[in-house]
């Protein structure tokens, strides 16, 4: 079994270098493919961060008559907070509303006027967040009826755009990642099919001294692995050379996205190793099949 | 032409180990046949019939030439002997063992019985006379230990130990082709089975090649030989097989390339 491994490897390792240029070939390649397929899937991280990121603006605000009594708003509140739909629940009292309708006039430059007004004429309110934008309706029902609550505000053409878009773009960059994925496989497949077809005639030779399938299959399965790894470790090289200016560009694109660069490049990278590695000992197999005992 | 005028000592024993049958061979009684083909007939996908109801028996230690004109059946025979192919009809037996009912990881195993020389060398340009022929053993998963040594021996049998470090493009065809009967022989096969190895050497290098064939035969190597060349076949008087269109027409020892009279 070791000297098989032995065999395999070393192998695998001088058909690689006797065949430099081939060999490089499907490495550049793969190294190109990932690098598209990394670059989608960063775009894809990034898109989906916005897309939660606008998905939890969208909440229901339940105004409160000013009438409410603490034990009947925190009754609603607990209510509310226990329907499974509901991320969250938050009390904004009525001076809270009014610091930030305050803060909110600052921001846009304009003057603050609310000193001159005798009460505050804001209602307090509850900011229920959900767990999914589209379950708004059974929330709002659920407020209506209850008595402290003045109005609730009208989200529902507002929740039913964002998720029409969202959707549409989740499921667009997913197709959009599959087909690159597609592509990527045939194209490193095939490149690989080259390289074996290359040495169709040392094959055919094995076969015909009586080599078992898997003493002709393994060191291209190993070779393969080898421009998968090799390509994997070029990609990251490029994508880490270029982290840090992308990094900003995203940062200044980005800055209201809770996003965090570092989770995102444990995915990538993840992602281009296993692609890699994938792909070349697929595209290996797969080539090598063909040449094998019928 | 049917299988009514074969001579009868050619109606394969049923049992090739059956030694009542086989003591009507022409061949020396008791020697265990390498190779049985009983009653086989092979058609192509596309419905060509290359092989029609051919018995044949080759014993240990025979040396046998396979002549015929261009299409037939010889390579179509060869293949059936390493498996490359399979028979539609009838059984292929080597050293006793029936290639149709072999097991897939079996394969390989069986071919190593066979040593297999091609008109055009099929050498591999990369690689030394001696890795050429260490090949056929590291690709085997055979010891390291025992490559060495195995292959100086079949280099002194051919004679090449001199060019052991030489590329093929640096050997003349003679060399080339006495490199693939080294890879043929390094496994010691039962059989070997060269496929026109002359057919790209002059007369000389040719007798040179069919010398150390006839020399590895008398070391008790089965050699099976397909030729075009007349002049070897009727000089050595060996036994011969001929084929046309599938059938064999012809099966003498001592005979000559073209039928007598």
């Amino acid at each position: 079994m070791f000297s098989f491994l032995a065999f395999s490897l070393s192998r695998a390792w001088q058909s690689f270098w006797r065949n430099a240029a081939m060999s490089l070939a499907a490495t550049a390649t793969m190294t190109l493919m990932l690098l598209l397929l990394s670059g989608f899937w960063i775009v894809q991280a990034g898109l989906l961060a916005g897309l939660d990121f606008v998905e939890q603006k969208v909440q229901v605000v339940a105004d409160l008559t000013d009438d409410a009594t603490p034990s009947a708003v925190q009754a609603l509140e607990a209510r509310i907070n226990a329907m499974p739909e509901v991320a969250e629940v938050d009390y904004v009292s009525k001076a809270e509303a009014l610091q930030r309708f305050q803060a909110t006039r600052a921001a846009q430059g304009e003057a603050d006027l609310t000193p001159f007004l005798a009460t505050n004429p804001l209602p307090a309110s509850l900011e229920i967040r959900l767990r999914q934008p589209d379950d708004f309706g059974v929330v709002t029902d659920a407020l209506r009826g209850d008595p402290i609550v003045q109005r609730v505000k009208n989200i529902a053409d507002l929740a039913a755009k964002v998720t029409t878009v969202t959707d549409f773009l989740r499921n667009a960059g997913l197709a959009l990642l599959a087909v690159i994925g597609a592509i990527v496989l045939f194209i490193v497949i095939n490149t690989i099919r080259l390289a074996v077809v290359g040495r169709a005639e040392e094959i055919e030779i094995m076969r015909l001294v009586g080599a078992s399938d898997a003493f002709i299959r393994w060191p291209f399965v190993f070779e393969g692995a080898m421009v998968g790894l090799l390509g994997a470790a070029l990609t990251l090289g490029v994508l880490g050379a270029a982290a840090d200016p992308l990094g900003h560009l995203m940062f200044d694109f980005f800055r209201v996205l809770p996003i965090s660069i570092g989770a995102i490049a444990q995915d990538v990278g993840l992602l281009v190793l296993g692609t890699g590695l994938g792909l070349g000992v697929l595209g290996a197999w797969i080539s090598v099949r063909t040449y094998l005992i019928r | 032409m049917t299988v009514d005028t074969l001579p009868d000592r050619r109606r394969a024993p049923r049992r090739a180990s059956a030694p009542s049958e086989l003591d009507r061979n022409p061949i020396p009684s008791g020697a265990r046949p390498v190779l049985v083909l009983n009653d086989v007939s092979k058609t192509y996908p596309n419905g060509r019939k290359a092989l029609e109801e051919v018995d044949l028996v080759i014993p240990e230690g025979d040396f046998v030439f396979l002549v015929g004109p261009s299409g037939a059946g010889k390579s179509t025979l060869m293949k059936l002997l390493i498996r490359d192919e399979l028979a539609t009809e009838g059984t292929v037996l080597l050293d006793g063992e029936d290639l149709a009912k072999l097991p897939r990881r079996r394969v390989p195993k069986v071919r190593r019985k066979v040593g297999i020389v091609f008109q055009d060398y099929k050498l591999l340009h990369m690689k030394t006379v001696r890795e050429n022929i260490a090949f056929a053993l590291e690709v085997t998963g055979t010891r390291r230990a025992r490559i060495g040594p195995a292959v100086e021996r079949a280099m002194a049998l051919v004679g090449l130990t001199g060019a052991a470090d030489q590329y093929p493009h640096q050997l003349s065809g003679g060399e080339q082709q006495r490199t693939a009967i080294a890879r043929a022989l390094v496994h010691d096969p039962r059989i070997i089975i060269a496929d026109e190895p002359t057919g790209n050497l002059d007369p000389l290098i040719s007798w040179e090649i069919i010398n150390l064939l006839l020399r590895i035969n008398e070391l008790g190597v089965t050699v099976l030989m397909a030729t075009h060349d007349a002049e070897v076949v009727s000089a050595l008087r060996k036994r011969v097989v001929a084929l046309e269109d599938g059938h064999v027409m012809r099966d003498e020892v001592g005979g000559a390339y073209h039928r007598r009279g």
